[in-house]
């Protein structure tokens, strides 16, 4: 039941706070394109924009420069109650007066639909939610999980064209923050709705979306697919801020022939991919994620090439996680399913591989920084 | 560690007999004494026919009428003013925010002499602008007086609900597609009855138990406390006055024990999460002059009270003879009121840190300590204001004026009255205490009840008393509850009157007592002038209050709170 409605375009959204020395970016040149349909995550630091970029989309606050057009129709000059989008709030924002029907109707009458429509729309949407059994409580008399659905309800009976999330898990304990996160994305992909979900969760960002926006002090550092976040970052930073990562020195990094780079690492030769500026860089590094590294004994007493002294290692069962301190830099592995006696103790010299295709090229942070600073 | 049936250490034990002792002297006795002379032969009379007597009847139901009418109009003015300091944008609003609370430490007829000058029958506005003689005297002008007088508390009260609500309560109804005027009606409102609840029923517990105003400007409109006053000081009739208080009492505690128990449980607090967003503000043209007009408008007139208190003490007699003088002061500091201003500041000075610290232990005592009965001790504590000025004074002037025997034996002395000791100034004090410990009290619950037990818990289980967690953990940290309680205490002290009427002395003269007496005489320039003198006065000893609190505590500017 996918909508051909909802697509929403956002361009160089810029918010200033203050003005003189007081002034304060805390969103600029935001650019975004976003298709009917789609769940897409702004993902970043706390500070660096996130609220205030969604908050300017829901209109709550004036964008100091920028569009934001849903289905080519330019919304800017219109106020929150004017734009078919609905919000879900942190806070929840249910209205404590007021029953968990009367809530979920509140949109509706708004409306000026008839009762009997009311009626039966919000027993339907919390049907759906399983909250039919709670219709006639007041908020402050359900747990944090079911306040959370109502909010949810209250904001999708009146089919928005878009619906707009800041942190709505945040206050809620991980088992059901886990559970919310599957329901959230189960309602939205059955009725289609084009979403925007604000959160500084990492893990939520990854199972949520079909896109992520990694942003940093106020500017929008990546777009991509969850895959391409994790796999492809565009910067140290963003691998940095997804997941755990390996910089390893290079030596040597060139253009190989086949369009890759070429890379010395622990005096292997490699072809590993490249982001775009990495080997204009003068010190590029190489991401390999913890994951991709395997780790077995070594007979030698010193470390040889490609080889690290143990310093740490830790054993949770179904994974073990070393720290090798290497030529290369200090090395977090983790191996999965390992058989306890071949873990290679603490003092020991090991022997670190990964594979090629795992691995990405990037600038260095402090390069990048430089070049942001000129622009 | 509030555990019920558990046992109360040794500190806990003695503070609530002491609470008990306290509270039991400085106003359930007087309060026994008073229902007891009620039923004496004149008294009696008065409570029995109530409804039947034409004269009692009228004076009860001018009561209550006064009531509603300055409970209604203050709690809308206090309203408007609130919403427009909280959602409407404009210059000066920190400057109008506390013009709007300078009238609830005002001297009392300060505005009843003031709005008498500026709007009577030969009023600088009424007669000298627009030739206009109205009638101020009775029911118009009470309700101006103590409109203006105690709009204040609804202000702030809902001012503080106002800034309390979620700011994404209005967001989420306007994403829902409400406009403003329909979240107005649909959100904002329904989330204040509560507030409006409880400042109506407070400003109608002020207006009846007011005395001041009713003697100075009441004329012929008579109400239950100006007719008992009346009872004491013209008819010398203590049964009478007994039966007078006794009738004003029982709606006052009624109305105090809804606004209390029920209209504060009633109030639906947000549900859950951290605030985010900002007030929506208030952007309608219409809407937005409405509120300024309004606002403006009552600020102009407060200013304008302040300004005629402050210029007439300064002239002959201000509108007939405006040439500057200082005999006013002269007269005054020249022999009649030095007196009652040593008296009254030195009383006041006394009473401040015992009413501070008492305020301070109910509040610790309810929140922390004691588990069963919590409401009914916080009720105790908070007797002292629940029950009218003119009710206390009458209930001190029948129980101290002569030593208080159980079986021949003497249990309390003789406290009021000149023949007391000290010229009756200990009746005065305990007046006081018992008068302003309850802010105290109300501030010191708020603060704890922000502050994570566990860290008094921590305290006690590194071996510390109840008494030395007391002093060492909770005082520094509802310190700032504690200073505002005794600033409040000094300030109220200085200006309250009704009770005080009834116990003042020839050795101990009070600043309030000598307005009330300048004023009956028609003498506004002394008026005027004492009224700068106790303004003065509480500005200079609260400032001084103030500095010496604050240099001698371990600053705890924020306390450590609990997290959610
Ligand atoms: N009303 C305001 N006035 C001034 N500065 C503001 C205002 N609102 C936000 N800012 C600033 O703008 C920046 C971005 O704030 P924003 O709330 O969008 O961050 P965020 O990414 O949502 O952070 P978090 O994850 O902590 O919620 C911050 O530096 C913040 O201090
Ligand atoms: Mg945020």
């Amino acid at each position: 039941m996918s909508s051909k409605t909802g697509s929403l375009r956002v361009e160089r959204l810029t918010k200033e706070f203050g003005n003189g020395k007081e002034k304060v970016v805390a969103v600029h040149k935001l650019s975004l394109t976003i298709n009917p349909g789609e769940f897409v995550t702004l993902l970043g630091p706390s500070g660096c924009g996130k609220t205030t970029a969604l908050r300017m989309i829901a209109g709550f606050e004036t964008p100091t420069s920028g569009e934001v057009l849903l289905d080519g129709e330019n919304l800017v000059s219109m106020t929150p109650d004017k734009r078919p989008m609905g919000m879900v709030f942190q806070s929840y924002a249910l209205f404590p007066h007021m029953t968990v029907f009367d809530n979920v109707a509140y949109g509706l009458r708004i409306k000026k639909m008839s009762s009997a429509e009311i009626k039966s729309a919000v027993a339907e949407v919390l049907e759906s939610m399983s909250l039919s059994h709670l219709a006639n409580r007041a908020p402050n008399q359900l747990s944090g999980g079911q306040q959370q659905r109502v909010a949810l309800a209250r904001a999708m009976v009146v089919r928005p064209k878009v619906l707009l999330f800041d942190e709505p898990l945040s206050n809620l304990d991980a088992k059901l923050r886990a559970q919310m996160r599957i329901e959230i994305r189960n309602i939205q992909r059955r009725l289609g709705i084009t979403s925007i979900f604000v959160t500084h969760d990492q893990d939520e960002a990854m199972s949520l979306s079909d896109r992520i926006v990694v942003m940093r002090n106020a500017v929008v550092e990546q777009v991509g697919n969850p895959d391409e976040v994790y796999r492809r970052p565009a910067s140290v930073f963003v691998a940095d801020f997804i997941g755990r990562s390996n910089f390893l020195k290079v030596e040597g990094a060139k253009k190989a022939r086949s369009g890759k780079a070429s890379v010395v690492v622990g005096g292997v030769e490699l072809e590993v991919a490249a982001q775009e500026d990495a080997l204009t860089s003068k010190h590029p590094v190489l991401l390999v994620r913890p994951e991709s590294i395997s780790v077995t004994a070594s007979k030698s007493a010193k470390p040889g090439k490609s080889e690290g002294v143990v310093s740490n290692v830790v054993f949770y069962g179904n994974h073990v996680e070393y720290t090798l301190n290497t030529d290369e830099g200090v090395i977090l592995a983790v191996v999965s399913d390992p058989i306890y006696e071949e873990i290679v103790p603490v003092g020991r010299v090991a022997k670190y591989s990964f594979d090629e295709d795992r691995a990405w090229l990037l600038p260095s942070e402090s390069e990048q920084a430089t070049k942001e600073d000129q622009e | 560690m509030k555990s019920s049936g558990a046992k109360y250490d040794i500190f806990t034990k003695l503070a609530l007999l002491l609470v008990v002792v306290i509270v039991g002297f400085l106003i359930v006795l007087p309060l026994v004494n008073i229902l007891v002379y009620s039923t004496q032969p004149s008294g009696s009379a008065i409570v029995t026919g109530a409804f039947s007597d034409i004269v009692t009847r009228e004076i009860i139901w001018n009561t209550l009428k006064l009531g509603v009418a300055v409970a209604f109009l203050g709690t809308v003015l206090g309203f408007i003013m609130a919403y427009t300091q909280a959602r409407v944008e404009f210059r000066g609003k920190r400057i109008f925010h506390v013009i709007n609370l300078v009238p609830i430490i005002s001297p009392p007829f300060a505005f009843a002499t003031a709005i008498i000058v500026l709007f009577g029958r030969s009023g600088m506005i009424t007669r000298g602008i627009f030739d206009w003689r109205p009638t101020l005297y009775g029911f118009p002008g009470l309700v101006l007086v103590l409109t203006l007088s105690f709009f204040p508390i609804a202000y702030m009260n809902l001012l503080g609900m106002l800034r309390s609500l979620d700011p994404a309560l209005d967001e989420a109804g306007s994403s829902l597609g409400a406009n403003k005027w329909r979240i107005f009606r649909t959100v904002t409102l329904p989330l204040l009855i509560p507030g409006f609840a409880g400042s109506f029923l407070l400003l109608f517990i002020e207006s009846i138990a007011d005395l001041a105003n009713p003697i100075i400007i009441g004329g012929n409109y008579t109400v239950l406390a100006s007719r008992a006053y009346m009872a004491i000081n013209g008819d010398y009739d203590i049964s009478l006055a007994a039966g007078y208080s006794s009738l004003l009492l029982l709606p006052a505690l009624i109305v105090f024990l809804i606004q209390r128990y029920w209209a504060q449980k009633k109030s639906v607090v947000s549900v859950t999460g951290k605030p985010s967003g900002r007030p929506t503000l208030v952007t309608s043209r219409f809407a937005k002059s409405f509120l300024l007009t309004v606002t403006t408008l009552l600020t102009s007139l407060i200013i304008l009270v302040y300004a005629t208190v402050i210029l007439g003490a300064f002239v002959q007699i201000i509108g007939v003879n405006n040439e500057f003088t200082l005999s006013h002061f002269q007269y005054l500091l020249g022999g009649f009121a030095n007196a009652a201003i040593r008296t009254t500041t030195f009383l006041a000075l006394i009473a401040t840190p015992i009413a501070g610290i008492f305020g301070m232990l109910i509040a610790w005592l309810v929140i922390r300590k004691v588990k069963r009965g919590s409401e009914a001790l916080d009720f105790m504590g908070m007797l002292g204001i629940a029950v009218p000025g003119t009710v206390i004074g009458i209930g001190y002037a029948i129980t101290y004026n002569d030593p208080v025997k159980i079986g021949g034996v003497t249990i309390f002395p003789q406290v009021a009255g000149g023949a007391a000791i000290l010229g009756g100034s200990i009746a005065i004090i305990m007046v006081y205490v018992i008068r302003s410990s309850p802010a105290g009290q109300r501030s010191g619950i708020a603060q704890l009840q922000q502050i994570d037990p566990a860290i008094e818990e921590a305290s006690a289980s590194l071996g510390a008393s109840g008494g030395k967690t007391f002093r060492l953990i909770t005082l520094p940290l509802i310190s700032g509850a504690f200073l505002s309680g005794l600033m409040y205490a000094f300030a109220h002290s200085m200006t309250t009157l009704s009770p005080i009427i009834f116990l003042v002395t020839p050795d101990t003269s009070i600043l309030t007592q000598k307005i009330l007496a300048e004023a009956d005489q028609g003498r506004y320039g002394n008026v005027f002038a004492l009224c700068c003198i106790l303004i003065v006065l509480i500005m200079v000893i609260g400032g001084l209050i103030n500095l010496f609190v604050r240099r001698t505590q371990v600053s705890v500017d924020r306390p450590m709170v609990a997290g959610r």
